[in-house]
């Protein structure tokens, strides 16, 4: 469906920063307004990013810690804050909120839990929108998808949020959606993601996970490549250059698609359909105009070559590592620069969807890198943080330090947001951006019965930042046990999405769009 | 050394034709040709190239060893071998990567006058010069794509010469822009992506039959990891390997180049786990040295019985490894040192098999106990049920002692069920730390004496790698294992349970040729079976 070119628009207008025409993503399939958008005209985002770390540790409550081999006892270190409202204290993870001055931009969702059966742990006996009894793998889809898991495996049982929204804007950007990964390896010899290694599915399963791009460089390329400077003959001709030939090449690979498939099985058929369809996908992508750079859209910086990957964790185990320099591929550059690859994204409007996991489900990262910027020495991956710690690090601060670090990217692109003008305010008035993390920290989904554990899906929290679709951020809203999910349908509705039920979980948070 | 005496080339056929599960294969048809039965072929769908591979692929076609692959495409999953086709989506990260790193790899290559004059073939005139570009693209897109190539494909490639000589003040285009545009697109073509077989029919339904080029793929990258070379290019181009004896000639020349080596450490570290192990650089290096000169040892330069990878009394060291172990330094600083004091032996003696499966900080019985059944017994261990959180150390926290933590496992019966079959075959191990070291005593507690008795449930006891090796032989386990993950990684994929005649089969050969692998994999690449296929008709699977 050929949509009316919007930079041909904006070149009648000579390509300055100026109101982009009426958002495609915000009218229905016959050109009706949905009801939750806003009036302003402008693109609405959707952003998702995700740590994979719980709330709290194991056998610790909410104000016990070790920390530099001293045990402590200090409030404020869980995410959720003790006053509701807007006048709430600030806790540990959330101090880069305040750093960047983002309170008031960002609601903060505690409480949440997602239904288990306590008494059989069946794979049938899972309830909707409900958790199968074994963490990690059970707590993905429920979290994700709003659907149930009924298996340990790490799948979605549906589509994720993003992919709602990506397929309800399809066609009107250049890139469908951007999905990115910061952690690249597992990091844990002698094992492999497995699956922990995503979050969009655009289908039920394993056949609609959608593969992170795990390389900044690509990622960049992928999106700017194409950018000149204006009113540069020379860029311009040079780039007409190279996209004329790559786009040839691209054209030539796919000339031997009939040949490669009409003879091939079943089983390659598919493999190689699927392969020439990325092929046609990405020729479209380098044959679109590129955005017509201007006010706040401009050409990044080239990242330069990749952080170097890591090798697997050095030590005597995971909570004994002894070198900074394993176990961690420098994820905090690869997420910084994920973040700006989104926020520009967002700015010239390549992409209106994006998802950046910052680390895998059960991340095994070392968590020394990230803690030794903070000023501490974590000789744990993050995974073990949760659980054991190391012998003198553990409990809530620990846990909660290593959430910072994760929150710090999440501030870091909400400040970006903020500080773009766009209309006659900030994009953060045309973006949702919400942070998620695997787990909470309570009563453990395997046993049901052990409390403080990592292993849970209750306390459960979101952070819900951006004011689209009349959001009204700056809260805590401790929630009666909601579904994570409403919170996601919830920031759904604010891009408008007109639906009221994510998955399995219907229903969304009305405290998120109250003043 | 093949114990009935026979010429390997000889046994090597009997593998398929009567030797083999003989109620599969019918001998001698009604014209006097043998008919083929179907289940002399395995079915194989498209491989992509692993990363590595691919990277090996680059190095030898290209002269790049920047290991881009490795560097930039999205990771490759491990089931545990990097190349299984089940877990090769395409995906649009892949298809952005692959592209961005095709290029990448030809601007590398045309900034370099040297290397790319190396593949040209001539030396071009200017621009314009057709014959020279004719000449590359019909010497070497054949090689990149591992086939010749067709009437009139190499004009397909000739057309990109437009943009060499379009008239651009902008650009900086010449004869190289050409070269760099052919290369860009041969690095993205599925036929160099992937291995992709057709094969012709034969006799037998659903049977179909290589040609020369694909059998040269197979070889290459079974033994090599990587593209044919010229002369095994030359033995395609010359028919030799569709035939049985002559590609056993070539398979065993193959085996002379250092890649083979390299590819059969691959392998192992695969296998046994240690592909990256949580050691300090240094140590993982002396520990790969060791490992690797066994299995060179072994299975190349005195083609022995495959057992004595598990019990060669003796190891190959430097120095600081010597004195890491606790063992005598060898004579001239580097070279094989026999085993003295404790009960060492072979490869499960190495730090870097005793290194892998470590959890909790230390050792873990139950990880080790998990490596043995699963790797090298091939059982299938259960997950441990949900309700157990394997996040946290074993047992009674209060135990001072290792042995006494782990007590929960033995005596409640709901945990021993499972881990009755696992952890003693640890303990038996316990004696030997995480880095390889003997020790008398858990770390740090000398009150804590490891007593190092262990046993493998249902076959016998033992105490330490030497003995756990002797254990595993007389188990009868073992060779079957060490087929079955064989087979595996040839064919890129899991073996389906109807698939289990084939792997009886290897293993009856296996035995008859003393259970020497050189010549298992020589008999293997001989047998009709290599030179065969049918057509996969499996689905995704599930990740590992």
């Amino acid at each position: 469906m050929k949509k009316l070119s919007r930079r041909a628009l904006l070149r009648g207008i000579g390509g300055a920063a100026v109101a982009l025409p009426v958002l495609e993503c915000m009218l229905g399939k016959h050109g009706e307004k949905l009801a939750t958008a806003n009036d302003s005209g402008l693109p609405q985002r959707y952003a998702l990013l995700f740590a994979g770390q719980a709330l709290g540790g194991d056998n610790y409550d909410k104000t016990s810690s070790r920390i530099a081999g001293e045990n402590i006892q200090e409030g404020n270190h869980f995410i959720a804050p003790t006053a509701i409202g807007q006048d709430y204290e600030v806790t540990t993870p959330l101090v880069p909120l305040q750093e960047r001055d983002l309170l008031g931009d960002v609601s903060v969702v505690t409480n949440m839990a997602i239904p288990f059966n306590t008494t059989n742990g069946d794979g049938s006996a899972v309830p909707a929108g409900g958790a199968y009894r074994d963490f990690h793998g059970g707590g993905c889809s429920p979290l994700l998808s709003g659907t149930r898991s009924t298996s340990a495996g790490f799948t979605c049982n549906g589509p994720t949020s993003d992919q709602v929204i990506a397929e309800m804007c399809a066609g009107d950007t250049v890139h469908r959606h951007l999905v990115m990964r910061a952690q690249v390896p597992f990091y844990l010899t002698g094992y492999d993601h497995s699956g922990r290694q995503y979050i969009s599915y655009e289908g039920a399963g394993n056949g609609g996970r959608i593969e992170a791009q795990t390389s900044p460089r690509n990622a960049y390329m992928s999106l700017f490549g194409n950018f000149v400077p204006p009113d540069d003959e020379e860029a311009q001709a040079v780039l007409d250059f190279q996209l004329r030939s790559r786009r040839s090449v691209l054209d030539l690979v796919k000339g031997s698609r009939q040949k490669l498939t009409q003879s091939a099985s079943r089983y390659d058929k598919e493999r190689l359909e699927r392969h020439f369809d990325e092929i046609r996908d990405l020729e479209i992508r380098l044959g679109a105009e590129p955005p017509v750079v201007g006010g706040e859209c401009h050409k990044l910086d080239d990242p330069g070559p990749d952080p170097s990957i890591g090798a697997d964790n050095t030590g005597a185990g995971s909570n004994d590592i002894t070198s900074a320099s394993t176990g961690y591929s420098d994820e905090h550059i690869r997420a910084r620069t994920m973040c700006d690859l989104m926020h520009m994204a967002f700015v010239c409007d390549l992409t209106r969807v994006s998802t950046l996991q910052i680390t895998a489900f059960q991340s095994h990262m070392s968590a020394l890198p990230p803690s030794q910027q903070q000023g501490y020495e974590f000789h744990a991956d993050v995974h073990e943080l949760g659980h054991n710690g190391d012998v003198n690090n553990r409990g809530q601060k620990a846990v909660s330090i290593m959430l910072q670090w994760h929150i710090s990217h999440y501030a870091y692109l909400l400040e970006k947001f903020k500080n773009t003008p766009e209309g006659n305010g900030t994009m953060l008035d045309n973006c949702v951006a919400v942070f998620a993390n695997e787990a909470g920290h309570g009563r453990q989904l395997n046993d049901a019965t052990s409390e403080n554990q990592t292993h849970s899906v209750e306390n459960m929290a979101m952070l819900v930042g951006g004011r689209a679709g009349g959001l009204t951020p700056g809260s805590h809203i401790r929630t009666n046990r909601a579904h994570p999910a409403q919170c996601l349908t919830s920031a759904m509705r604010a891009v408008g999405y007109t639906g009221d039920a994510l998955g399995e979980v219907t229903g969304i948070l009305p405290e998120l769009f109250e003043s | 050394m093949t114990a009935s005496g026979l010429s390997r080339a000889t046994s090597a056929l009997l593998l398929t034709t009567c030797l083999g599960a003989s109620q599969l294969v019918a001998c001698g048809g009604d014209d006097g040709v043998p008919e083929r039965s179907s289940e002399i072929a395995t079915e194989s769908a498209a491989r992509r190239l692993s990363n590595v591979e691919l990277d090996n692929t680059l190095r030898d076609l290209l002269g790049d060893d920047t290991k881009a692959a490795s560097r930039t495409l999205v990771s490759d999953q491990y089931s545990p071998y990097d190349n299984d086709v089940a877990l090769q989506a395409p995906s649009e990260a892949l298809i952005t990567s692959l592209e961005i790193m095709a290029g990448d790899v030809a601007d590398r290559l045309t900034a370099d006058d040297e290397r790319m004059q190396s593949i040209l073939g001539c030396t071009p005139t200017g621009a314009d010069d057709t014959a020279c570009l004719r000449t590359f693209v019909e010497s070497w897109v054949p090689i990149a794509l591992r086939r010749p190539l067709e009437d009139g494909e190499a004009d397909l490639y000739l057309g990109l010469q437009s943009f060499a000589t379009e008239a651009n003040p902008y650009v900086d285009n010449g004869f190289s822009t050409a070269v760099n545009l052919i290369v860009r697109a041969v690095l993205q073509q599925p036929e160099f992506l992937y291995r992709i077989e057709s094969g012709t029919k034969t006799n037998d339904k659903g049977v179909l039959a290589l040609d020369d080029w694909q059998v040269a793929s197979r070889l290459s990258y079974l033994l090599w990891g990587t593209m044919p070379d010229q002369a095994l290019r030359e033995d395609a181009a010359a028919g030799r390997l569709t035939t049985a004896t002559t590609r056993y000639e070539v398979a065993e020349r193959m085996m002379t180049d250092e890649r083979a080596k390299l590819q059969m450490r691959r392998f192992h570290a695969m296998w046994l786990g240690h592909r990256i192990l949580p050691q300090p650089a240094e140590l993982v290096n002396a520990f790969s040295m060791e490992t690797g000169a066994l299995i060179d040892r072994v299975i190349f330069d005195e083609p022995q019985s495959y057992y004595n990878m598990l019990t060669m009394p003796e190891t190959y060291l430097d120095n600081d490894l010597a004195d890491h172990y606790g063992l005598p330094r060898p004579e001239g600083g580097e070279g094989w040192v026999t085993y003295e004091g404790p009960p060492r032996a072979g490869i499960l003696s190495h730090g870097s098999v005793l290194a892998s499966f470590a959890k909790f900080a230390d050792t873990s019985p139950t990880q080790r106990g998990i490596l043995i059944r699963t790797r090298l017994m091939c059982d299938k261990i259960d997950p441990p049920p949900p309700t157990l959180n394997v996040d946290s150390p074993p047992g009674n926290a209060e135990a001072t002692c290792k042995y006494d933590r782990y007590a929960q496992h033995r005596e409640v019966t709901s945990c021993a069920a499972c881990h009755s079959e696992m952890d003693p075959i640890g303990f038996g191990l316990e004696n030997f730390d995480m880095q390889g070291r003997y020790r008398e005593h858990d770390d740090g507690l000398p009150e804590c004496i490891i007593d190092g008795q262990g046993s493998v449930p249902g076959v016998g006891e033992f105490s330490g790698p030497k003995e756990l090796a002797e254990t595993l032989i007389e188990s009868g386990r073992l060779e079957a294992c060490i087929m079955k993950n064989f087979y595996q990684f040839t064919i890129g994929r899991e073996i389906d349970e109807v698939e289990q005649p084939v792997v009886d089969e290897l293993l009856e050969q296996f035995r008859a040729e003393g259970r020497d692998m050189r010549a298992l994999m020589l008999s293997f690449i001989s047998s009709d079976r290599f030179a065969l296929r049918r057509e996969f008709q499996g689905t995704e699977q599930v990740a590992p």
